[in-house]
């Protein structure tokens, strides 16, 4: 308990106060019944520091009125593959060129091994390698030389290198303006990877990649997840994120609208029923969510696959598919109405 | 902290621009020697001209009117234009296009990548660039001196040094305003000929401060103001204020540029 005078700001009257540091008191003034609240001082509360590896709060970036990103609450935790998914300028990028300090947050704030990123970017970053979306490398160096630089800037022991280099085997002698796609996404690989960080992100990593080196890049993901390690993987492309991913989070004009895991996801969206029928399509009565597309009913169902069965057994059923929800539909059902 | 004084970044804009500071040391040498060379075929020449009022139509340049003499004619041939003009230019563009490449280019991803603070990356920009400018400056100044006894003209050596030292302090101010404008342009080519409508507005402010007396108070924003070569190789005065001028600014815009590199966002377009 704390003792405090404070002074009445209509009658000028002294006042004495009760209540514990932080802590928001209604007072009447005895004198001249003013009401008003004092919130006593405290010590700050203690740094929110949290065992995920990524956390966002409200993170917001606008460029001047554009939208960027808005209100992003979302967590990444240790260990896990978190794919972050969203067409092209839904935030993807912003999202992460945020998390990673190239672009000041309008507002809200984040934190990457329990770091703030405003006060400790620099310090983040050891623990943190990046692969860009727009990979951009110096053309003028080999291979090796660039490899070279980027290890003396991080002054650390490249303890993965040797076997990053056997899997995305690179020309390293050659000048890197002379690579193609595949080698310069190979080396984008291997520079996030190379000092084994605790968290790599990365902005759409496969683009570039033949179907042979997705395989091996994914492999390479799953050895590191069983190390312990945390990726954050962005992407466009819906079969790798089911295939590697254990959390998603979708992306949609900047919001968030959908943060689950990529099971839990796929249970709550129920059955995708398609049915061809003789009569007329429109002449069926289906859930609201009906659509019709070249003749085929359409809807979604949750448990009552029954009643629907039963209600077109009334009709001459051409053909019937049932399937279960994939990624893709899911992804679908978010940016339904949308180009 | 000890990274920031590895220099890693500075080490690395060094070899980058190994064979453009030989290119550069190596042309200003050749042109050092051309144009001291012509002085003893020049010599008779100017002298007839300067009686004549011919000599006039170069007042646009300092000192035209040393042109007969050995120094006068280096001043204006070789130091007033090629030295403080062209070899501005030239580190200017360097220095402007040092970092807005890296934005332009999207480098700068990867580069901030690394636990690299901002502040360090200008820091260690500028002074990956000082090596370039300090070759080119003392291989200069030997040329002059060799070409000199060769001539067997007479030149105050320790005035001449004096020259190519007092440029260091002027070359860093071209250096920091190139870097400053290179954090705020993100494309290098803009940067780079702002600089250079700068370095030239400043060469025709100083020289119009010095025809017409009406405007001589413009000279005072014009760095050529407060470096004149002539003065320093003739008589070996130097102006203490001067260079106290060119190593406030380089530092202002050091501090100018760090805190708005530190402070804007890096967005790819």
């Amino acid at each position: 308990m704390v003792q405090k005078n404070i002074m009445c700001p209509n009658c000028k009257s002294k006042i004495t106060i009760e209540g514990n540091p932080r802590e928001k008191v209604y007072i009447t003034c005895p004198k001249c019944n003013t009401n008003g609240f004092f919130s006593f001082p405290g010590e700050e509360p203690l740094q929110k520091t949290t065992s995920n590896a990524i956390e966002t709060r409200n993170l917001t970036k606008f460029y001047g009125k554009i939208k960027g990103i808005e209100n992003l609450t979302f967590s990444v935790k240790k260990g896990e593959i978190f794919g972050f998914l969203g067409p092209n300028g839904a935030g993807k990028t912003t999202t992460i060129r945020t998390l990673l300090g190239y672009l000041n947050p309008t507002n809200g704030e984040a934190f990457i091994l329990g770091k703030n990123i405003n006060d400790n970017i620099v310090d983040i970053k050891r623990e943190v390698g990046y692969i860009p979306g727009d990979l951009n490398l110096y053309g003028h160096l080999t291979g090796r030389r660039f490899l070279d630089y980027f290890a003396s800037l991080r002054n650390t022991e490249m303890s993965l290198l040797g076997e990053l280099l056997k899997v995305f085997n690179v020309p390293l002698d050659r000048k890197i303006k002379g690579y193609s796609k595949g080698m310069k996404q190979k080396i984008g690989i291997i520079q996030a990877f190379m000092d084994d960080p605790e968290i790599v992100i990365m902005d759409e990593p496969t683009s570039g990649l033949d179907p042979l080196l997705q395989q091996k890049f994914y492999d390479f993901l799953h050895d590191q997840k069983k190390k312990g390690k945390t990726l954050f993987f962005s992407s466009h492309v819906l079969s790798e994120v089911d295939k590697i991913c254990d959390r998603i989070g979708i992306i949609r004009n900047g919001n968030l609208v959908a943060l689950e895991d990529v099971e839990t996801l796929k249970g709550k969206m129920g059955k995708m029923i398609k049915v061809k029928i003789k009569e007329k399509p429109e002449t069926f009565i289906g859930p609201e969510n009906m659509k019709i597309k070249d003749g085929w009913i359409e809807f979604v169902t949750n448990d009552d696959v029954d009643h629907w069965i039963k209600m077109l057994s009334k009709y001459t059923i051409i053909d019937l598919e049932i399937n279960e929800f994939s990624l893709e539909d899911i992804f679908i059902h978010y940016y339904e109405g949308q180009t | 902290m000890n990274d920031v004084f590895r220099f890693k970044i500075a080490i690395q804009t060094m070899k980058n621009h190994w064979k453009t500071t030989i290119i550069i040391t190596l042309l200003f040498m050749v042109i050092a020697v051309g144009y001291a060379g012509m002085f003893p075929a020049f010599e008779g020449s100017i002298a007839e001209m300067m009686d004549s009022d011919f000599y006039e139509s170069f007042n646009f340049f300092p000192h035209a009117d040393q042109m007969h003499t050995y120094v006068g004619f280096l001043t204006l041939e070789l130091y007033s234009i090629f030295w403080l003009l062209i070899m501005a230019i030239m580190l200017g563009f360097i220095a402007a296009s040092s970092i807005s490449k890296e934005i332009e280019g999207k480098t700068i991803d990867l580069l901030m990548s690394n636990p690299v603070s901002r502040k360090q990356i200008v820091i260690e920009k500028f002074a990956g660039l000082i090596p370039m400018f300090l070759v080119a400056n003392f291989g200069t100044m030997l040329a002059v001196i060799g070409i000199t006894a060769a001539l067997n003209e007479s030149l105050d050596y320790g005035n001449l040094i004096m020259v190519h030292i007092v440029s260091i302090p002027y070359f860093l101010a071209v250096i920091s305003l190139g870097l400053l404008l290179s954090v705020i342009i993100d494309e290098k080519m803009k940067s780079s000929i702002i600089m250079i409508s700068i370095l030239v507005g400043m060469f025709v402010l100083n020289s119009l401060s010095l025809m017409a007396p009406d405007y001589e108070f413009m000279g005072s924003f014009s760095f050529l103001h407060y470096f004149d070569t002539y003065t320093v190789l003739k008589f070996g005065e130097i102006d203490v204020g001067g260079i106290f001028v060119f190593i406030v600014f380089t530092f202002v815009c050091l501090v100018a540029a760090m805190i708005y590199f530190e402070r804007r966002d890096i967005a790819i377009s």
